[in-house]
């Protein structure tokens, strides 16, 4: 028998029907990584629906922190055959399928020849010992746990300190199941030691596991942000419920509206007191939203808007991420008006950038757009703790009774060199002004006197033009010196990251750059593309509409490649490296690199 | 003194009704004596959509149907505003009808003034969603009235005639004060002819019954005031007056902790909050 294998990178997948509970494993297992010092990447792959529909929990636990899964998974727990047939495929080749056989013996076509099944009929194991089919789960832990070469002690605790919510009539079946599997771990061979890995201690400081939306909502309160207005919808509900449970103790409101047109303007009416309002949905729900989003961009109200994109178009595929909202997000709805759009990559960028965008809004008095997909919102990785003692709330132009009373005359439109105007709030003494999102004079009254219009609409795209480059930095990372690059957003983050690192391995020099801010292009997204020979744009939709919108800003077109996907999966990191290496610009390193070898 | 918007200027049709509705708020407001700044008026889109430019308050001028979602906000994150909310029959019953059913279902601090003169207006004419069945259309007139009779939560319903100013004096300043009082959302419907394109003065004059009149009214009897309009209006007129009133409390002060600073002035800084965020990013540690 040969000696257990230090695996210090793994990714797994649970995968049964929804309500098997796979996501009980993958966070006990989470547990048991972490407390090893682990860094952790968690990923739901769901239909949508509440039970039933494949389901599968995956996470990767590895010694060096990483933004995405792995390229196959090391360990697949399935809870029935339609879950190895999906992804069997996926398994790496010194993989282990475990496999309840409930129903009858595995069919293995989808699995290469090496991989390792142990075939456990848990859920009649677990029907017929504890009565009940979910004990499942615990019982596949405790065969999991003899596969990792953990001691039943450690991995009890990981297990009973994940369930430690449920009462002690459900917690004592659990304990007992997952000792039912390392009987039978015994039985089959699976002694302690005797599984193929070991798992490593590494010292890692205490950090956050957090997903996207989580990351942002805290930001956006942190930022002092008081409202938020929205109506339920996949992948941006968890932005509402985090906001429903920690607001109101804080003297805040967050709301569940009729509508997304009823939430994006509850959140202008809450802004219009002076509250940091904020709004959020995906996709289609966004698009609802768009009346309300130019509206705050023409009356010069300050709102924060989330989209938290999903496949499209129409109702698309709820649960799978896009980045095909991008058109819509930079240039959707009527007329012209001053807009920002920023665009985190992570859950650290999701706490900053809600942190910005805040600020931004309440200094700009215009619309400020967070763009994220599904996999930055959904997924959770192990994070530093966040700077709560960098936050600081900008107050914005405002005017009280004593700025007031200095003034020979207000009005709320005031034609000023910024673009910004001095802002009386209701309740102001003194302040009484007009708020609409017709053309106005400076009073605020309805004007479409044509030297009026031309004045206010300068006036309002000033604030951007006023800010310069004062606006968040992309993420660098690679070699910068490199002469070809890449460039994605939110999603693509990790994985270019990571294809970046291993293409370094094998001798190619590769710049990569991750904009946070989409719009306005800044000036060092457009110098990373000009200072290289090729640029490939990494992106998530079918038009390549990152490409297309930085074509439009100057980015010289015969200069960027494009790497496209839209098949509701995220890139894996080999995957990107293939995409990159079929690129001219790439290949041509390779050969460079093969005479020289 | 600073001065401020010049709120003189009407853009309505002389004759129009919305003269009688401006005035009688504007004077409503002072007798009760709300001091302007603390007070906003939130109009839609349409003749009635411009009345805030008329009243020396803070004005805003909402999208076409969505004056009551934004109040909404206002309502709930300074409670200590008086707010009027308005509109007009395709504004509050079409396009906006949805956030009315939810207003009414909500309850919050706030007077709706939902000017009625059975057509569009400022679109020249065409049939809105309160216009008569004998219209080639032939669709049913709506009312706001019998809708928000229909769901649980109402608080106050009333139908004011401005060929009635006086009847429409008293309305006002209830609906007003049941808003001040924390009651909820006083619905203050308006027939306001339209003398351009609609020009209902003498039909409504000749159909309105004020359901008050009668002694034996019990406004604060749902099922009985639901008997009532209908019996009113199958008969063809058209039922005025505080029509139901009940019991209720304002949605801000049903979701705020009692005694709390309302959102629009808590503290922003990370420090006012700063051990509880602590806390609660200990829960994501690992």
């Amino acid at each position: 028998m040969s000696k257990p294998k230090t695996i210090i990178d793994l990714t797994a997948m649970v995968a049964g029907q929804g309500g098997d509970g796979s996501l009980t494993v993958i966070s006990i297992l989470t547990e048991l990584l972490a407390r090893r010092g682990y860094h952790l990447f968690t990923s739901r792959n769901v239909a949508s629906r509440i039970k039933g529909g494949l389901a599968a929990a995956t996470m990767r636990g590895s010694v060096a922190r990483r933004g995405c899964l792995g390229d196959s998974f090391d360990l697949l727990v399935a809870f029935d055959q339609e879950a190895i047939d999906l992804n069997g495929h996926l398994v790496a080749d010194d993989g282990v399928v475990i496999y309840d056989a409930s129903d009858g013996p595995l069919d293995r076509a989808s699995l290469a020849e090496a991989v390792k099944v142990i075939e456990v009929p848990f859920g009649r194991y677990a029907v017929r010992d504890l009565r009940r089919d979910l004990f499942k789960n615990s019982l596949s832990f405790g065969v999991i746990s003899r596969l990792l070469g953990i001691a039943q002690d450690e991995a009890q605790d990981c297990l009973t300190h994940t369930l430690r919510r449920l009462p002690p009539r459900l917690l004592e079946p659990n304990v007992r199941a997952f000792r039912f599997g390392l009987d039978f771990a015994d039985e089959v061979g699976l002694g302690l030691g005797q599984g193929p890995w070991c798992v490593d201690r590494v010292a890692r400081e205490e950090q956050l596991l957090i997903n996207g939306n989580d990351a942002l909502a805290f930001g956006f309160m942190a930022a002092g942000g008081r409202f938020y207005a929205g109506y339920p919808i996949t992948p941006a509900t968890e932005i509402l419920e985090f906001l429903q449970k920690h607001l109101p103790a804080r003297g805040g409101i967050a709301l569940q509206a009729e509508d997304e047109l009823a939430a994006v303007n509850m959140a202008i009416g809450a802004a219009m007191t002076g509250t940091r309002a904020m709004t959020g949905s995906s996709s289609p729900g966004y698009s609802l939203m768009q009346e309300g989003i130019v509206h705050a961009g023409s009356a010069e109200i300050p709102l924060v808007i989330v989209d938290s994109q999903r496949s499209g178009p129409s109702t698309g595929m709820p649960t799978k991420p896009e980045q095909s909202d991008l058109d819509m997000m930079v240039f959707g709805g009527n007329g012209e008006f001053p807009r920002i759009v920023l665009a985190p990559g992570g859950p650290k960028d999701c706490f900053d950038l809600a942190v910005t965008a805040t600020n931004l809004a309440q200094r700009l008095q215009c619309p400020v757009i967070i763009a994220l997909d599904q996999a930055v919102a959904q997924d959770a990785r192990t994070t530093p703790y966040f700077d709560l003692e960098a936050v600081e709330a900008e107050p914005g132009v405002r005017l009280d009774a004593a700025g007031l009373s200095k003034m020979a005359a207000y009005g709320r439109y005031q034609i000023t060199e910024s673009g910004v105007s001095p802002w009386a709030v209701p309740g102001t003494p003194g302040g009484m002004n007009l708020i609409t999102g017709n053309e106005r004079n400076e009073w605020g009254l309805v004007s479409t006197k044509p030297d009026v219009r031309q004045a206010m609409a300068e006036k309002r795209m000033r604030k951007i033009a006023a800010l310069g480059d004062d606006l968040p930095r992309g993420q660098r990372f690679g070699d910068d010196g490199a002469e070809v690059g890449i460039l994605g957003i939110g999603m693509q983050a990790g994985v270019m990251d990571e294809a970046v690192a291993r293409l370094k391995v094998s001798g190619i020099a590769v710049a990569g750059l991750q904009p946070r801010t989409l719009w306005p292009v800044p000036q060092e997204t457009l110098a990373f593309i000009a200072k290289r020979r090729r640029v490939v744009v990494v992106e998530h939709n079918m038009e390549g509409q990152l490409r297309r919108l930085l074509m439009g800003v100057g980015a010289n077109g015969d200069r960027l490649g494009s790497v496209r996907k839209y098949n509701g999966a995220p890139f894996g990191p080999s995957e990107l490296v293939a995409e990159l290496l079929s690129d001219p610009a790439f290949a041509d390193n390779v050969a460079e690199m093969e005479i020289v070898a | 003194m600073t001065r401020t918007f010049d709120h003189t200027n009407t853009i309505w049709c002389a004759g129009c009704g919305h003269f009688g509705v401006r005035n009688t708020l504007v004077s409503a407001l002072r007798d009760l004596e709300v001091p302007p700044h603390e007070t906003m008026v939130l109009a839609g889109i349409g003749c009635s959509g411009t009345i805030q430019n008329n009243v020396e308050a803070y004005g805003y001028h909402a999208l076409h149907g969505r004056v009551l979602p934004a109040a909404l906000g206002v309502a709930l994150t300074n409670p200590h505003l008086t707010i009027i909310a308005a509109g007009g029959d395709g504004d509050g019953y079409a396009i906006g009808v949805g956030h009315l059913v939810h207003t009414f279902k909500r309850n919050p601090a706030m007077v709706y003034l939902l000017m009625n003169n059975a057509v569009y207006g400022l679109t020249k004419g065409q049939d809105s969603p309160t216009a008569a069945p004998s219209h080639e259309t032939a669709e049913q007139g709506m009312d706001g009235i019998s809708l928000g009779l229909a769901l649980p939560g109402t608080t106050f319903l009333a139908r004011a005639f401005t060929g009635a100013p006086e009847q429409m004096d008293r309305l006002m300043r209830a609906a007003l004060i049941h808003s001040q009082q924390g009651r909820g959302f006083a619905f203050l419907e308006i027939l306001s002819p339209c003398v351009t394109y609609n020009d209902t003065y003498a039909d409504w004059a000749g159909r309105v019954v004020d359901l008050e009149a009668d002694d034996h009214y019990d406004r604060f009897d749902r099922a009985k005031a639901f008997g009532r309009v209908h019996e009113v209006s199958e008969g063809g007129g058209i039922p005025t007056g505080l029509i139901f009133e009940g019991d209720g409390t304002d949605m801000a002060a049903r979701i705020m902790v009692k005694g709390a600073v309302a959102p629009a002035h808590q503290p922003t800084d990370v420090d006012a909050h700063l051990d509880g965020y602590r806390d609660l990013m200990a829960e994501y540690a690992v």
